[in-house]
């Protein structure tokens, strides 16, 4: 695929998966809440951006500007970056070098750096508590978070996710793997910031570091923030449900499903958990998540030799 | 040509599209307003924000006292455009007299609102302009040896704002500590209550409270009952309506804002018979791990009996007052107090879901019993005498105790826990215009 | 195709080298942090065009870690953290300026005179594995569970010897002490 393909395919893919989990957490929202009758899923996310691209922006006092426009537009981008190191189907892939997994590693560890950024930006206490939070609980579930992905490189003997796809062909990494799923999803939803894990932007710093924004600044970092819930998903799919392998269905369709799958379970987990204290996830971090993956990795090793 | 009309055209499809969905609104609520406003947030054509500036309409809502309200211009200001603030149920405001002006219940304000969004988004109306100037609180250009007001390596206001303040942390290092006043308005801590922290990072190491705000009585069920007999059933489904409206504001605030809306449709039309959907909402609270695993290991926010002696906090301490044990129409329904233990943020939040399941059986059984109007009553959060502030009051001087040295997180969930009414954020008139 | 490589290259260099500098000019800690990452992103992409994408990519993964522990720290321990009233940000003038040019003046040295390969890899080539056989030869196995080791022995280090925990001594439970401390 030419490069700028890519870039438009990988952008409407972005576009199209961030619409869809917005109506998926707007229904089961709905659901949770005994909310009846209410017919206007569909046009809601829409109706939402619209608004905010009507209203200008907001400014604080002395802000550091550059990075307060960078942060956004960072954490769009990785979110792209990430879902570009996917392959779609067997021989549509737009960026699966030999080192996908740490490539895609590589764009959601900055992730921690793009939201301590948009904290630190504003000039302001709640985004700065906000980005401290992000920091914090971006440094406890890296390590499992490498470590989970990087098990699943151990059957395929490669880094690069086409190659642990067309490993899965005779069993799912979910069931050779058992621990690694679990942990990935979690760190997974420290990585996006949602649902319990939702600290930087939690309703008790009032938004956090999204309090001080407003227009269009806020739109791109709800969407960006959507955005790498659907790449974390997709690589869980790729990476531990087998991709876009599967009987009758085409390979992309395989892949939307699965997708779609693992971003309703952390969509699903974020309205019926509730936030977790900061100290609890720096602590599930280290002494829970860690050594699990690290069992994880010694098991995978000895039944690969 | 053609392109300004296609510039137009976008504007009236985005504006077209916006109103399609919720009008985001940011309120600033006096005590007795504070119930119709949460009624507000459940019409679907209405979501209130945390902040101001994710906001299109500030709403001023309920009887302030005189004098200018803390704080309103600057959250005026900090609305993004296009805005436009409303006022309800009040009078009009000496800092934004140009705020619409709407009295009526929520169905009239919704009209209202929408009909105010549609010509903003259109155009047809102008946007508020700020109501401060957009100048430097201290004067700093040009001023000191850098030309920024600063001056040494630690000293002087550069850019208009102190140097922090250094402070020993608990570790004995010398530490930035960077004072803050939170409130009075804000989304993460309940309407009124203003607070000058000072942190190190997340932790707070002082808490002073802030001026109160003044604003009027509210009269619900509860002070009816000081002087009149009331039914039991009444009395019992307001004080379930209460606690549900309290768990609906804790749980947002805890991120369940699901379980938060439902709980608030609960309140809305509670009747004894909806005890079952109660039990439901209760137990999915539960198993989100809010209490066991959330408010239940933060180390402090003990109240104790001594403090707060009666409600559901001195219940979930341990002490057993509530003068509906003294009153014959419980004595015949065969009450007894839910007591508690610990007196922690965990058994509070205990007490309450417990009393609501109670309140409902006791609404359930009770019948045509009628109950106090004798000058004393127990109400949601206490005992209320009349003529008397009511024992809640005390919490804020306990505050500072309660919250230094917890996490920015922790000391909201306890500061939620506590169920501060006007009483205790705010100064409260009565009609005849004394204060309390 | 080699014409977009080697404007990258370019760009990669000339963007490691001007981050560099500016990680020295900026008044604000938490963005010489940041200069500091960017220069190592910089490097970490000329990495990936020389097809060693596993190193390149290591590189930017670790130093989103490291830069933001760096921005933390310094916003935590620096007087003026934010740079707000001038401060001296380079000491020991001479000595540096000296050091640099001499390192300059070798590396340069090197970069002339040094025999670099000249040939592209080949197609097919595994980096990461040639990588892994190049560094740990046949003692894999043991580098792994060395490595795993060495984070347990870490953490149970700090553990152990952390008598006094973060709010007190570890044997009588950790419970926060008052605020009220007695000084250093």
């Amino acid at each position: 695929m030419n490069a700028l393909a890519s870039v438009v395919f990988v952008a409407l893919v972005l576009l199209v998966a961030t619409y869809l989990v917005a109506v998926i957490d707007a229904t089961i929202m709905i659901r949770v809440s005994r909310g009846r009758g209410y017919t206007g899923v569909w046009m809601d996310p829409i109706a939402r951006a619209a608004r905010l691209m009507m209203q200008r922006g907001s400014r604080t006092e002395r802000p550091d500007l550059q990075v307060w426009f960078l942060a956004p537009a960072l954490l769009a981008g990785l979110g792209a970056v990430a879902l570009a190191s996917i392959p779609v189907a067997a021989a549509v892939h737009v960026a699966d070098n030999g080192a996908g997994i740490v490539l895609f590693g590589a764009a959601m560890l900055q992730v921690m750096v793009a939201v301590f950024l948009h904290g630190w930006a504003a000039n302001s206490v709640f985004p700065m508590l906000g980005a401290f939070r992000m920091a914090a609980a971006g440094m406890s579930m890296s390590i499992p978070f490498s470590l989970a992905l990087i098990t699943t490189a151990l059957p395929a003997e490669s880094l690069s996710v086409g190659a642990i796809i067309v490993s899965q062909e005779g069993l799912w990494n979910v069931v050779r793997q058992p621990l690694g799923l679990p942990v990935y999803l979690i760190t997974a939803l420290a990585f996006s910031f949602w649902g319990p894990m939702q600290l930087p932007d939690a309703a008790d710093l009032a938004g956090g570091t999204t309090a001080e924004i407003s227009g269009v600044a806020l739109l791109v970092w709800r969407v960006a923030r959507i955005g790498v819930l659907v790449a974390l998903s997709a690589m869980g799919a790729a990476a531990f449900l087998g991709g876009y392998l599967g009987p009758v269905l085409p390979g992309w369709l395989w892949m939307m499903v699965k997708t779609a799958g693992l971003a309703t379970v952390m969509v699903w987990s974020g309205h019926h958990f509730a936030r977790m204290r900061i100290e609890s996830v720096v602590f599930l971090g280290w002494t829970l998540l860690l050594p699990i993956a690290l069992v994880d990795v010694f098991l995978s090793g000895a039944l690969t030799l | 040509m053609a392109r300004a009309r296609v510039f137009v055209g976008l504007k009236e499809t985005l504006g077209r599209l916006a109103r399609s969905g919720p009008i985001p609104v940011f309120a600033v609520t006096a005590a007795d307003a504070i119930n119709a406003v949460r009624d507000l947030g459940l019409r679907r054509e209405v979501e209130i924000v945390a902040t101001p500036r994710h906001a299109s309409v500030l709403l001023v809502a309920g009887r302030f006292g005189e004098g200018p309200i803390a704080g309103l211009s600057q959250i005026h200001d900090q609305l993004p455009l296009p805005r436009l603030t409303v006022r309800w149920n009040g009078e009009v405001l000496a800092e934004i007299p140009q705020a619409r002006l709407v009295a009526g219940d929520v169905v009239e304000l919704v009209d209202r609102l929408l009909a105010l969004d549609a010509e903003i988004l259109a155009g047809a109306l102008a946007s508020e302009s700020p109501l401060l100037p957009d100048v430097d609180a201290v004067e700093w250009r040009g001023v000191g040896p850098y030309g920024h007001g600063g001056s040494g390596m630690t000293g002087g206001t550069p850019f208009g704002r102190p140097l922090a303040d250094r402070a020993p942390d608990r570790d004995g290092l010398e530490l930035d500590q960077l004072p803050v006043s939170v409130g009075p308005w804000v989304g993460a801590l309940p309407a009124g209550l203003e607070l000058h922290v000072k942190l190190q990072g997340d932790l707070i190491q002082g808490v002073e409270v802030g001026p109160k705000v003044a604003v009027m009585a509210p009269v619900d069920a509860f002070v009816r009952a000081l002087d009149v007999p009331t039914p039991v059933k009444l009395l019992e489904v307001e004080r379930a309506r209460h606690h549900l409206r309290w768990l609906a504001d804790v749980l947002v605030v805890h991120g369940l804002s699901a379980l938060g809306l439902w709980a608030l449709r609960l309140a809305h039309d509670l009747s004894p018979s909806d005890r079952s959907e109660v039990e439901r909402l209760l137990s999915a609270v539960r198993k989100s791990g809010v209490i066991k695993l959330v408010v239940g290991r933060i180390r402090g926010g003990v109240v104790s009996p001594g403090v707060v002696g009666t409600g559901p906090i001195g219940r979930a301490a341990g002490s057993g007052d509530d003068a509906r044990l003294d009153d014959q129409s419980y004595q015949e329904l065969q009450f007894q107090p839910v007591i508690g233990e610990t007196g922690d943020t965990a058994a509070r939040w205990n007490q309450r879901m417990a009393e609501v399941v109670q309140s409902l059986d006791l609404a359930a059984r009770a019948e045509e019993r009628t109950a106090f109007g004798s000058g004393c009553v127990e109400g949601p959060r206490g005992l209320i005498v009349s003529k008397q502030p009511p024992a809640s009051a005390s919490l804020l001087e306990v505050l500072p105790t309660l919250l230094t040295g917890l996490e920015w997180g922790d000391a909201v969930s306890v500061v939620w826990s506590l169920d501060l009414d006007a009483f205790a954020t705010s100064v409260v008139l009565l009609p005849s215009g004394t204060e309390t | 195709m080699s014409g977009v490589i080697d404007l990258l290259f370019w760009a990669f260099g000339a963007s490691a080298v001007v981050t560099g500098w500016l990680v020295f000019r900026t008044d604000s800690m938490v963005r010489a942090a940041y200069w500091l990452m960017a220069s190592f992103v910089a490097v970490g992409g000329i990495l990936v065009l020389l097809d060693a994408q596993f190193l390149g990519l290591i590189l930017i993964l670790m130093m989103a870690g490291e830069m933001t522990i760096m921005a933390i720290f310094m916003v935590m321990f620096m007087m003026n953290p934010a740079g707000l009233n001038p401060m001296t940000m380079v000491h020991q003038h001479r000595a540096s300026i000296i050091s640099g040019a001499g390192a300059f003046i070798v590396l340069a040295l090197v970069a002339l005179f040094a025999n670099f390969l000249a040939e592209p890899v080949p197609t097919g080539a595994e980096p990461t594995v040639d990588l892994g056989v190049e560094l740990l030869g046949g003692s894999m196995l043991v580098f792994e569970t060395a490595g795993v080791a060495l984070l347990a022995v870490m953490i149970g280090a700090v553990a152990l010897v952390s008598q006094q925990g973060r709010f007190g001594d570890a044997e009588a439970g950790s419970l926060e002490p008052s605020l009220e401390t007695e000084g250093p």
